[in-house]
């Protein structure tokens, strides 16, 4: 049969329990078997290619581009593991039919564990890594689910979550590995792999993929420090129990180590790592399962221990070692899951799994005594049984093996393993069956019919055969042996024997097994000084390390991420320094193309007053008022600046936009608190000002750097300064730029102008109809109001030079295109004019005397503008393409016409809307809250008195 | 010039929608228009990444090569329309439950969504801008939708400034740029350095844009507001922040860094590696403390991004694809992922603690096997999609020579797994006296989640040939 059969017929088939569900419990368990049933058989027609020596091969292309491929192969190892899991897999299907209650949703269960299945023969089928990893992580997450099975069970919880987070992070570490071991080789396919042993060892990356793929095997197969999690896992039904965590699942690590042997193993690193860890936890293994109380606690550590044994010995290196491991890996899969299930019948007919509470089952339930019995002895290495013999092989492979430079380390603790081992299976059969029958068990135990006491028979039946009859599994296990290998060793020659003379390996078996009975005999001593003992708890230490992880993330990201903006601000700063630290450092420095000019004193006093305010804002910034007044001294050097860079034009725009800027900061602050209020720490002040002048010598550094050279490509001005007159009929090469070269972006610009000063005044709208209205009008000023409301000198000079604004303003405007100007400096310039009205006069006053809608301005400005544009149309050219042409009309000079000066009239317009739209919003905040504008502009108001008494009354409420 | 605008004709036909829209609902009652326009506008969004997506597979430029419509371009805006269509279909329902649903929502959505078309299609440094401020603008606004939550506007705000600040750190790069290169053309500024090394102006633009993109695209150490704007923002917000702006962030990343810097990989290829290292151990790291789900979820697309960056960081056509299958990828979990945290609910109010997750399993099977796919998808556990991605810009980062980048990232999945697990843990092992949540009947909800979870299991068969398309789009970009 094809193999991509074999691997698809569980995963075709966990559709099938699902729906027959409801005919019946047997019907479900029954199609679960035949499909099963099904697989194994077409393995075992790959069996005569197998026997022959061949690797039979089936390849579909997946995703190529990833080298993801669905190849498959299966070779000696590959079928002996897919053997053990379908041939299990059948027994545990029958066993589990009847060890379920009726209470169980059986179509459930068997779908969750055909996927499973499926995973499994799909991992140990799998030609290519990639596919491997896919598989190996679906067995995780059908295990999750079958562990999850009996949820209602608390003790279960905690041990799904440990299995699910160490297998599963495992599994994402193997995933590194593998990606470093295709990268390596070039290829994803373990036929080509497995051919690269040199390649990949002499390769840097080896040591990080090795660490990586033994993550991923070690917490598989529950190697120390991940053997924690099997135990806990064991809440699982026993079925699950026996096939996952024995028989199957958790060999997955150790089929990965025996996969990867020939190109993984035989370097000092492999040895230390794997072997180490397989010798640690089979010791460990075997101690702490003499002392469950718990039957499946005790053949969970007691797996635990077995599984090192095995990852010990494929650890070792040689060819022997690997050959014993194959064994064992057969042995133990039989007693293993043949105890499981025993455990399962003798809880499932006493209702309880605690060894205290059991004893004297001999003569109850004798079936279930001589299966238990049989495979336990097994386990424990006695002769004429199967685990005997490969406890023997492992024991003699002990004996030559030399770790950490002592010869003596590795048998020693072999054999302290055996011994424990011993103990814990003597024990198992003693305190359970033999004693006297009690008469308070849970239940009143007896055999339990054919169904459940057949499956485990059958195995037992194997361990016996195996442990009389060696020499019937030798070919086999040798075959499977030869395809662990690979070309990297030669098959050893050694007989699979019972006696094998008076080798050492059999003075350390005796060693055990007397050891065991005497440890037996001590039990109680022994139990007592293990539970007096302090021991680390993996449980525990699990949980800690997890809250420990989960309290330091906390810490982290408190101390980073703590929701202030300042700190956010800051962090992104020392970054970006630290960025173009990096940038400097390994970027070409050229050399300088300018040399420093000299600086006039006038320059160093400018600038002195530019770092003095700008100095003085940030360290009088609490104080509102002052810091505004700052800003304009800032913004004044600023445009100084602009005229020394012979930029009148630039500088006239930034002195109007200053003063109109600070004019409705001022009046916006009115209505604000005056003062900020304190809200930092001095060590946060001083972490700021630390990370500020980081920043400002950062980018002194960066501005002086390019000030002295020049840039690579000429700058566009050139274009610009040759364009200027010839296409745009000016010579103020800024106002040309602006309403002609770049007129469109103008064009832009103003409209945003225009639609933020209709927000703002939308907004001032909003805010006077929701509940900030009766805030304003029952608002008491926070400082004494001056009575004198309009200072009589104030109004009279703004009204005197209300015209020679205008004038100066219209002036403006028409010099724009050939002399510094504009239509946007006119307006701003106008709207001071006006601005200067309604301070000095009030703004009732002011309104009264202005016939044009602010709204209307600023529409018509943009109209203007946008026909302007448009009238070139009818000429045949793109929008807004100017023109111009000179005129004379006697008695004047000749003089010139552009369309542009009809642009920059829009401008104008729209510009002077949208600033006094804006002051307009403002001061209707202010006509609400009682500033009362009287029409009479330079009388004296008569409230006068009464305010500055609110006034005072006020400061001193607040004073209290 | 009617080239030119043939060239724009979707981005053309969603502004003018938006505008219509705009117009329509303010003659209308308030709000009333809205449930309509929100389905209209996802149905738009449809229509146009089909539209976009079923163009032919050629390349052209218009506006003097400052747009440019080519294989990554297109993928990228069917990826991101598709994402912003899934995600307003979601939104409707909630929002208008809990009336959080405006008019403007729709509309500002569309906009960014231009944004982002523009941002991806962009061919100069100009054409860059006015997207990404276009895009940015209109989510400032919708970041603070919810203006009587103080969260939901401080959120917001942080997001303003620290954009604002991102924003001039990159015009600051684009200006040194244009002086060094002496042109905002992509494909002049890498002319200029095709000389070899670039000159040090340049390199300092270059490294100020990528600090302006990292912060787009939420990378470390830019990634500050991600989960304030996350946890303040309604979930349907949130979703959306999660799906569309990343794969447009991205795309414009990648754009700028291969058809403007292709020539001097190695200049930035450094400073993207570090940053997508970052990413990914802040996200997992920082997500483990975590209790609120949308905090997690901001972390967790943290270190998404970081992976994402990955594929762009080898530098490589292969990187680009791997990115761009990746970010597909990602975008699918995640609205499959908000669906459901939409769904989180109690007596009718939102829930986001992770532990009111406990025992999900036992009261809806199905959305818990859903949520369960979809964590172990995000975790990159196979056989899920997830895997496939990280395969993807994890073989993209060791082809490009990043072999510690790769090692990292596998480590830094196997720390980031932990809190995805975790989730699934509480929804099968949890406690079962904890407050549970509610049903939450959507089935428009119901059904993203299942589509997306499904798709995450059944896309592993060909990624329903998003694979090819990305090869096709990564070779457009990068030659």
């Amino acid at each position: 049969m094809s193999l991509f059969f074999i691997v698809a017929l569980p995963f075709l088939g966990a559709l099938l329990p699902g729906l027959m569900n409801s005919a019946g419990r047997s019907a479900t368990a029954g199609v679960t078997f035949t499909v099963t049933l099904a697989a194994f058989v077409g393995l075992l027609t790959n069996l005569p290619a197998v026997l022959a020596g061949n690797v039979v091969m089936a390849r579909v292309d997946w995703m190529p581009l990833l080298g993801l491929n669905f190849s498959l192969m299966l070779d000696g190892l590959g079928f002996f593991f897919a053997l053990l899991i379908l041939g299990i897999g059948l027994l545990i299907i029958a066993y589990a039919r009847h060890y379920l209650s009726r209470d169980d949703n059986m179509g459930q269960f068997f779908t969750y564990l055909l996927l499973f299945q499926g995973a499994m023969v799909g991992i140990v089928m799998s030609d290519n890594i990639l596919l491997l990893l896919v598989f190996w992580e679906l067995t995780s997450l059908s295990s999750f689910l079958l562990i999850g099975y009996w949820k209602h069970l608390p003790e279960g919880r905690q041990g799904a979550r440990m299995a699910l987070t160490v297998t599963g992070m495992g599994g994402l570490a193997m995933i590194g590995g593998m990606l470093m071991l295709g990268q390596i080789v070039g290829s994803y396919d373990l036929s080509v792999i497995l051919q690269n042993r040199e390649l990949i060892q002499a390769d840097p990356l080896y040591v990080p993929a090795l660490v990586l793929i033994l993550l991923g095997a070690f917490t598989k197969s529950a190697q120390f420090p991940f053997h924690f999690w099997l135990p806990h896992a064991m809440a699982a039904p026993t079925p699950v129990s026996a096939y996952l965590h024995s028989a199957t699942m958790v060999k997955a690590g150790i089929f990965l180590m025996a996969r990867m042997w020939p190109v993984l193993s035989g370097t000092p690193e492999w040895f230390m790592i794997v072997t180490t860890a397989g010798l640690i936890t089979m010791v460990l293994g075997a101690v702490i399962a003499l002392f469950k109380h718990d039957l499946k606690a005790l053949l969970a550590f007691s797996t635990v221990s077995h599984l090192g044994l095995i990852t010990m010995l494929l650890g070792t290196g040689t060819a022997f070692g690997a050959m014993a491991a194959v064994f064992h890996i057969l042995n133990h899969a039989t007693f293993k899951a043949a105890l499981f299930m025993s455990a399962g019948i003798i809880d499932h007919e006493a209702h309880t799994r605690d060894i205290r509470r059991l004893g004297g089952l001999r003569r109850l339930m004798p079936i279930t005594f001589v299966i238990a019995s049989l495979a336990a002895l097994s386990m424990a290495g006695i002769p004429l049984l199967n685990g005997f013999l490969s406890k023997e092989m492992m024991l003699e492979e002990a004996y030559h093996t030399v770790l950490f430079g002592s010869p003596l380390l590795v048998p020693v603790l072999a054999t302290v393993g055996s011994l424990f081992s011993a103990a814990y299976c003597f024990r198992l059969i003693g305190h359970v069956f033999f004693g006297p029958v009690r008469d308070d068990y849970p239940a009143k135990p007896h055999d339990p019919n054919t169904g459940l006491w057949l499956p485990p028979a059958l195995l037992v039946v194997l361990v016996v055969a195996i442990g009389v009859a060696p020499f019937l599994a030798e070919p086999f296990v040798k075959l499977v042996t030869a395809s662990v290998l690979g070309d990297a060793a030669a098959v050893p020659t050694a007989y699979f024997k019972i006696w094998h003379g008076l080798v050492p390996a059999l003075y350390m078996s005796l060693i055990a097994i007397a050891g065991g009975l005497l440890m037996l005999a001590l039990f109680k001593p022994a139990l007592f000084v293990w539970d007096k003992a302090p021991r680390p708890e993996a449980k525990v230490i699990f949980e800690a390390i997890v809250e420990a992880v989960a309290k330091l993330a906390r810490a982290v990201i408190h101390a980073t991420h703590n929701g202030a903006f300042s700190r956010y601000a800051a962090i992104a700063l020392v970054v970006m320094v630290a960025v173009g630290y990096h940038a400097w450092s390994t970027g070409t420095v050229g050399p300088d193309t300018r040399t420093v000019q000299y600086a006039p004193p006038v320059f160093i006093a400018a600038w002195l007053m530019l770092a003095t305010a700008t100095a003085g804002l940030v360290i009088l910034h609490r104080n509102r008022l002052l810091s505004l007044i700052l800003i304009g001294i800032v913004g004044l050097m600023v445009s100084i600046g602009f005229v020394f860079f012979s930029a009148p034009d630039l500088a006239m725009t930034q002195f109007t936009v200053e003063v109109v800027t600070i004019i409705l900061l001022l009046l916006a602050l009115n209505f604000l608190p005056k003062t900020t209020p304190v809200e930092s720490t001095v060590l946060r002040r001083v972490r700021d000002t630390g990370v500020a002048v980081l920043g400002g010598l950062a980018t002194f550094a960066l501005s002086f750097h390019y000030l002295l050279r020049d840039a690579v490509s000429t700058p566009i001005s050139e274009f610009h300064l040759a364009n200027s007159y010839k296409g745009g009929g000016g010579t103020n090469v800024v106002n040309v730029i602006l309403v002609d070269f770049r007129g469109f972006d103008t064009y832009g610009e103003i409209i945003v102008l225009g639609i933020a000063a209709l927000l703002i005044y939308a907004m001032t709208e909003t805010l006077l109809d929701g509940p900030v209205r009766a805030r304003l009008l029952n608002r008491k000023p926070d400082q004494a109001r001056s009575g004198n409301k309009h200072p009589m000198m104030m109004v009279v000079l703004t009204r005197v030079i209300m015209p020679v604004v205008l004038m100066v303003g219209f002036y403006i405007f028409l010099r724009g295109h050939n002399e510094p100007g504009g239509g946007f400096i006119a307006g701003l310039i106008v709207s001071i004019g006006v601005v200067m009205q309604y301070m000095a006069s009030g703004f009732g006053w002011a309104s009264a005397r202005l016939r044009y809608p602010y709204h209307g301005v600023i529409g018509a400005g943009v109209l203007i503008a946008g026909l302007t544009g448009i009238g070139s149309w009818f000429f045949g050219k793109p929008f807004l393409t100017s023109d111009f042409t000179y005129v004379r009309i006697p008695p004047f000079e000749k003089f010139e016409l552009a369309t542009a000066a009809l642009f920059d009239l829009g401008v104008f317009l729209a510009v002077v809307g949208a600033v006094m739209l804006s002051l307009e919003s403002f001061s209707r905040l202010a006509r609400l809250a009682g500033y009362h504008d009287s029409d009479e502009p330079m009388d004296i108001d008569p409230l006068r008195d009464d305010t500055i008494a609110a006034g005072h009354a006020a400061a001193e409420k607040k004073g209290v | 010039m009617s080239a030119d605008l043939t060239l724009i004709l979707p981005e053309i036909v969603l502004a003018v929608f938006a505008m219509l829209g705009l117009l329509g609902a303010v003659y209308t009652g308030k709000d009333a228009l809205a449930p309509a326009l929100v389905w209209a506008t996802s149905a738009l969004l449809v229509l146009v990444a089909l539209w976009v997506g079923l163009a032919a597979p050629e390349t052209h430029t218009g506006f003097g090569g400052m747009f440019i419509d080519d294989g990554f371009s297109r993928f990228a805006k069917v990826t991101l329309l598709l994402s912003a269509a899934a995600v307003l279909a979601m939104s409707e329902g909630y929002m208008s439950a809990r009336g959080l649903l405006r008019f403007e929502y729709p509309i500002l959505i569309t906009l960014a969504v231009v944004g982002m078309m523009v941002m991806v299609s962009a061919g100069d440094l100009m054409s860059l801008y006015m997207g990404l401020e276009l895009q940015s603008l209109a989510l400032y606004v919708v970041a603070s939708l919810r203006r009587d939550s103080i969260k939901s506007t401080e959120a917001g705000l942080k997001y303003f400034v620290l954009g604002a600040l991102s924003s001039g750190l990159l015009l600051y790069g684009a200006s040194l740029i244009y002086g060094y290169a002496g042109t905002t053309l992509f494909s002049g500024i890498i002319q200029t350095a095709q000389t070899g090394d670039v000159s040090l102006g340049m390199l300092f633009g270059l490294i100020f844009v990528i600090s302006g993109l990292a912060f787009k695209v939420s990378a470390v150490p830019f990634h500050m507001w991600t989960p304030d704007v996350y946890e303040g923002a309604p979930t349907p917000i949130t979703a959306f922040f999660a799906t569309a702006p990343k794969v447009a962030a991205m795309g414009l990343f990648a754009r700028v860094m291969h058809d403007a810097f292709g020539n001097a990989v190695g200049d930035w290829q450094q400073v993207v590696a570090l940053i997508s290292l970052l990413s990914m151990f802040l996200g997992a790291i920082a997500a483990i403390g975590q209790t609120n789900i949308k905090r997690l979820m901001a972390y967790s697309s943290i270190a998404h991004m970081g992976y994402a960056l990955m594929g762009l960081a080898s530098g490589t056509v292969f990187g680009v694809q791997a990115m761009l299958v990746y970010l597909a990828i990602y975008v699918t979990m995640n609205v499959g992922t908000f669906a459901f945290i939409l769904m989180m609910e109690r007596d009718g109010q939102p829930v986001v603690d992770v532990a009111s997750l406990n025992m999900y399993s036992k009261r809806e099977p199905g959305k818990a096997l859903a949520m369960l796919v979809l964590l172990f998808s995000l975790a990159g556990v196979p056989p899920m999609l997830g895997f496939f991605g990280k395969l993807y810009v994890l073989r993209a980062a060791y082809e490009g020579g990043l072999a510690w980048l790769a090692i990292a990232g596998v480590v830094a999945s196997v720390i980031g797994a932990f809190y995805y697990l975790r989730i699934v843990f509480y929804m099968y092992f949890g406690d079962e006296n904890a407050e549970g949540l509610d049903g939450g009947k959507s089935p428009v909800l119901w059904g993203f989640l299942m589509a997306s979870a499904v798709v995450m299991v059944l896309g592993i068969i060909n990624m329903f040939g998003v694979e090819g398309a990305a090869a096709a789009a990564a070779a457009s970009l990068v030659n």
